[in-house]
């Protein structure tokens, strides 16, 4: 099913959304376009984002268009595998250890405006925690009844180079809706029979060739302008010819391991359990305690993280550099069959010291 | 699909002490039901859980058929110190079991060699009992274990009742001079060195420190033994047991899904690279 609809007009499928699905989507917060709960006019429509390695810029622009900003620090990541999620509470007393898995109960999530790279990090993330041989239930349990309202990229952002790896800026799959904004209308594309439910009895136009030869341009005008790129026809053996290279000892040098391109990018997902016990988790009879366990984001970049009781598998700040990379430009591939870079650009943009992943690719492809 | 992200609950049926910094626990698990569809596969491992404290992989020292599930365990960090101080009948979570385990299947045809240094002897003891409870002497068995001084050989008052299958060679790094020791002493490269073996035919499963696995592997390919029929079980940092927390990285494989057994010549190009 494909429509044509007045702006305003999506005002009302969020209004019909509401009732059963919790809306996350654009918002400014502390000058930058972030994801959280909201309502039609958070959407910071018209803005647009200068983005450079390092540098994140939010301008209130003239674009006439509601959806002509790009993605910001956060994705879907933030509610689908949460900072902090909450795996199980435990007690424990002198007759031994109970233990209840927590579940949520809340609304599921519609994901309104997000992008094409972010669904294929999404299609990563499905193989990652529910895939042939893995139900994580902490993980099923957000991702059930997802809505997904996505949204095709008519501008790149300054660091996007979806456009190489094939991620993006088209939405091909993976969606309930997908909108492409022509002028003054919205043309909605539905993938499912919730998408079509949704849009049923809307007030609506009809869709001529016309509009859609615009939509199909405009998407691909976006695709054209992107100023990054990755090479992928050498994926991933280039990394693995190169793993001893000295050009990961070079980058060492710039590297905070400050990890901001970890908690940014929407394919990492390593993460470390641990307990929490509170002061008022200990019992008051016996010696007992109780306690929650937590699942919070972690990092290849923390130096602990491949430490075991004897030592440490990667002490150095350039083995776990090329730890990251290897991992987006090489490993997934061989994990999940998929890209772990979707060519967002977040990590280029939010490195503090503004490192590049594909000037980095390309060092590695050309110094010898 | 049971969530294996949640444990259960397990009682310490007894331990023994093996060495002075390691023991033998067996465990049992409390729901029966959950007990009756526990089933494991020599060479997984198990997330043993101490509330408040936290997790620590440990492989699986029992075979199936052996009536309790045992797990030997050294003092090391935080969880095996406090495991350490509980006593028949404590109570600890376990999640599991995880993991590949040893590629039992492809020894039917060919002989055996057991190569183990160490605490690496632990996830290997659980072939061993397997073979030994089926007295399968068709093919030859061999047995290679080295530790640091005799005082430190884990499982030492069962090498004798493993012999009746197997060659049983053991070798420390250093004899201890206030004990009699009358095996061998040196690495246990040394000691392959001086066990004959069918290059083409043998299968080797091989555990323990990484320094001796490299070497190991060196060595029985400097004596022409295909890659394909070596296996090794490597150690990481496990926290989540599924891959789905990405601690456990070795090159593209997680350890604790796709291994912690690996056909060399599947990971031959990482074996060597530093910080991998």
């Amino acid at each position: 099913m494909i429509i044509k609809i007045q702006k305003y007009n999506l005002s009302h499928i969020f209004d019909r959304l509401k009732s059963s699905h919790k809306l996350i989507g654009p918002k400014i917060e502390n000058n930058a376009i972030i994801l959280s709960e909201i309502e039609f006019h958070d959407i910071p429509a018209g803005y647009r984002d200068q983005q450079s390695p390092g540098c994140y810029k939010l301008k209130q622009g003239e674009n006439a268009e509601v959806f002509s900003f790009s993605p910001g620090p956060d994705s879907f990541k933030r509610f689908l595998h949460p900072p902090f999620a909450e795996i199980f509470r435990f007690e424990k007393s002198k007759k031994g250890i109970t233990i209840s898995p927590s579940n949520s109960d809340e609304k599921p999530f519609a994901f309104i405006g997000i992008r094409a790279c972010d669904i294929s990090a999404m299609k990563l993330y499905d193989r990652v925690f529910s895939g042939e041989h893995i139900r994580d239930k902490t993980y099923e349990s957000l991702r059930k009844n997802c809505f997904i309202m996505a949204v095709n990229c008519i501008y790149p952002g300054d660091n996007c180079f979806c456009q190489s790896i094939g991620t993006g800026p088209e939405v091909k799959d993976y969606f309930d809706i997908v909108i492409t904004e022509i002028r003054d209308s919205f043309i909605l594309e539905t993938g499912t029979v919730a998408g079509e439910r949704l849009l049923t009895g809307l007030q609506q136009d009809r869709v001529n060739d016309n509009d859609m030869k615009e939509r199909n341009e405009s998407i691909q005008r976006c695709g054209k302008a992107m100023k990054k790129a990755i090479k992928f026809d050498e994926l991933p053996w280039l990394i693995y010819r190169n793993l001893e290279h000295p050009r990961w000892a070079e980058i060492e040098k710039r590297d905070l391991e400050c990890g901001n391109c970890t908690q940014v990018c929407p394919t990492c997902f390593c993460n470390s359990s641990y307990d929490l016990v509170s002061l008022s988790g200990v019992l008051k009879k016996s010696e007992g305690l109780s306690g929650v366990r937590i699942r919070a984001w972690d990092s290849c970049f923390s130096k602990n993280f491949a430490r075991v009781h004897g030592g440490n598998f990667r002490p150095s700040r350039k083995a776990r550099y090329r730890q990251w990379m290897s991992h987006k430009l090489a490993y997934t591939f061989e994990q999940f069959g998929l890209p772990g870079c979707v060519g967002c650009g977040r990590c280029i943009t939010w490195c503090p010291v503004g490192i590049d992943i594909t000037h980095e690719l390309e060092a590695l492809r050309n110094a010898r | 699909m049971h969530d294996k992200s949640i444990p259960f609950e397990a009682k310490i049926k007894w331990i023994k002490k093996e060495t002075r910094d390691t023991a033998t626990y067996a465990l049992q698990i409390t729901d029966k039901f959950v007990q009756k569809k526990y089933k494991f596969k020599p060479g997984q491992f198990n997330m043993l859980y101490v509330p408040a404290i936290g997790e620590a992989p440990i492989s699986i020292s029992s075979a199936s058929s052996d009536h309790d599930l045992m797990h030997t365990i050294r003092i090391a960090g935080d969880v095996t110190t406090h495991i350490s101080s509980l006593s028949t009948g404590s109570a600890i979570g376990i999640r599991g079991p995880f993991g590949n385990g040893w590629p039992l299947s492809e020894i039917k045809e060919r002989d055996l060699m057991i190569i183990g240094g160490g605490l690496g002897i632990a996830p290997l003891r659980s072939v061993i009992r397997e073979i030994v409870k089926t007295k399968d002497i068709k093919r030859r068995n061999v047995l290679l274990y080295g530790a640091k001084t005799p005082k430190d050989i884990i499982f030492r008052d069962e090498y004798p009742r493993y012999s009746s299958v197997f060659e049983v060679h053991l070798t420390v790094d250093k004899a201890d001079p206030e004990e009699y020791w009358h095996g061998d002493v040196g690495l246990i490269t040394g000691l392959l060195n001086k066990v004959s073996f069918n290059p083409i035919n043998t299968m080797f499963f091989i555990c323990g420190p990484e320094v001796m696995m490299q070497n190991t592997v060196k060595m029985l390919t400097l004596k022409n033994v295909p890659a394909e029929r070596i296996f090794i079980s490597i150690e990481r940092n496990m926290n989540c047991g599924m891959g789905i927390c990405g601690h456990c990285f070795f090159g593209p494989k997680f350890v604790c899904k796709n291994g912690p057994v690996f056909r060399f010549s599947e990971i031959a190009g990482f074996l060597w690279i530093k910080e991998i």
